[in-house]
């Protein structure tokens, strides 16, 4: 068998890490998991708020309070965005995790992490909304106003459950990206599993190992949630036949 | 016929340099099953989108029942709510099934119980006989059956006015009179229409009163009797013989 407590190739190396910091890795797993989780939940909420608020349109009748309110929301919506997706994930965090301890106000790393995941989901996830909801045939939108259901009604009943299936996917690979873009928030100090593979790593100067470690539970991860994903969309497909209403067949 | 239910005067509509509708006034009275008629690029569509407020008029206004509909998003729901549409390309929610089509009007604008809603979706349903098919979802009919559907959503509401937009231009010939029959029983029905079609045969024998327009203005608005037979203006008669010859 293996020389698990001798190790003499990096396989083997790979194991009794694995033993030896099981605790740190399962810890790292689970923050990785944790901010991931969350703060893509988040993010999808802001972006579908983003995203309609950017789809909104101005009519003519409105008051002017609610004309200049929709154009600041739209205005500062865009802004949001552009920044976001301008600047890279890492130095975000280092702004707002040093930002927000500069003026005082102590924020733990993980709090930091879940908040800088959810910035930059919801900056994407509003472009993605926003692309989603344009490929919905305006017809869509047309056969219930001319019932008289307001624009917003409309978005919730007819639009969004529409753009909402066509974006799952999208959905889905926001997600393992965040899952592995984790792994930069190690720079504010977050327990993660990147940071993990660094301690590790450092313990015994075997760097390429732990971090093969983690490539494996990264792969992992998001083989698991791939496969679960594509079930998903599976499911929502719906089905091709219906069931005749039978007991409407006379009269007819 | 009863009073006046719909009054366009002086409506225009340009879109940038280009004049749709010039000057349109037309009454329309309770009971009216209207048919505009017209070449492509004539603004018949254009003037229906602006009789729903799915097009803001560059000018003129549009009263319903003697009061003017002004741009306010919640005067317009309601106004919509009366006045129903039915459009060349059904409009069917994508995401539901022809029941529930059929049912969220009702249920979130005029805020009906589900029994209620459900009543009333399986009544007109019946009247276009789609009843059997309240499972099914747009993507599983034809077009015939898709208008249809699109009819009994509209008639939900129970609305004022029912307004067609080419109603069977997207259908090919085998449905054209699936679509044209429920719409013939709706006429009889005492239902106001306005109906903008190419379907003259429909226009001729269905409606009350028949319009042709031209370059964005009523050429003419005459009883069918007298303008299939006896068109005044030289631009309907042109445009009635290619017609008919065809």
């Amino acid at each position: 068998m293996f020389q698990i407590d001798n190790p003499s190739n990096s396989f083997e190396w790979m194991i009794f890490l694995v033993k030896k910091y099981s605790n740190m890795f399962i810890q790292g797993t689970w923050l990785t998991l944790y901010i991931a989780v969350i703060g893509t939940i988040l993010g999808f909420v802001l972006g579908y708020v983003i995203g309609i608020i950017q789809d909104v349109k101005i009519s003519e009748g409105d008051g002017i309070v609610k004309k200049t309110l929709i154009r600041l929301l739209k205005t500062i919506a865009a802004v949001y965005v552009e920044v976001f997706r301008d600047t890279p994930m890492i130095v975000q965090a280092m702004i707002i995790y040093y930002g927000i301890r500069q003026m005082g106000v102590n924020m733990s790393p993980v709090f930091a992490g879940i908040f800088v995941t959810l910035l930059n989901t919801g900056a994407y996830m509003a472009e993605t909304v926003r692309a989603g909801i344009g490929s919905i045939e305006i017809g869509q939108r047309e056969g219930a106003w001319a019932m008289g259901m307001s624009p917003m009604k409309t978005m919730f009943y007819v639009v969004l459950p529409q753009a909402f299936k066509n974006i799952v996917p999208e959905m889905a690979n926001t997600f393992l990206t965040n899952l592995k873009m984790t792994s930069v928030l190690n720079v504010i100090a977050v327990q993660e599993l990147f940071m993990a593979a660094k301690t590790v790593g450092g313990n015994y100067y075997k760097y390429f190992e732990a971090y093969l470690v983690i490539a494996v539970i990264y792969f992992v991860l998001c083989f698991a949630f791939n496969k679960v994903f594509n079930l998903i969309e599976k499911k929502m497909s719906g089905k091709s036949d219906y069931v005749l209403a039978v007991e409407y067949m006379d009269n007819q | 016929m009863g009073e006046s239910i719909i009054s366009i005067n002086n409506l225009s509509k340009s879109f940038g340099d280009h004049e749709v509708l010039r000057k349109i006034d037309i009454e329309v009275k309770k009971g009216e099953v209207i048919c505009i008629v017209g070449s492509s690029g004539s603004g018949k569509s254009t003037l229906l989108r602006c009789i729903n407020k799915l097009e803001r008029q560059t000018s003129g206004q549009i009263m319903f029942n003697g009061r003017e509909i002004r741009d306010v998003q919640k005067e317009i729901n309601h106004y919509r709510s009366k006045v129903g549409m039915v459009f060349q390309s059904f409009n069917l929610f994508n995401n539901m099934t022809v029941l529930e089509n059929c049912m969220l009007c009702t249920r979130r604008v005029l805020h009906l119980s589900k029994n209620e809603a459900f009543d009333r979706a399986i009544t007109h349903l019946k009247e276009v006989g789609m009843a059997p098919f309240i499972n099914a979802r747009p993507s599983q009919l034809s077009g015939g059956q898709k208008q249809r559907v699109a009819i009994a959503r509209s008639l939900c509401m129970n609305p004022d006015v029912l307004l067609f937009d080419e109603p069977t231009s997207a259908l090919d010939p085998e449905m054209v009179g699936e679509v044209l029959n429920v719409m013939k029983n709706l006429a009889t029905t005492g239902l106001t229409m306005i109906i903008v079609t190419h379907e003259m045969a429909f226009a001729r024998d269905v409606s009350t009163r028949t319009i042709f327009m031209d370059r964005g203005y009523v050429a003419e608005d005459a009883a069918p009797s007298e303008l299939f037979t006896n068109p005044k203006n030289p631009r309907t008669r042109e445009f009635l013989s290619r017609y008919l010859a065809g």
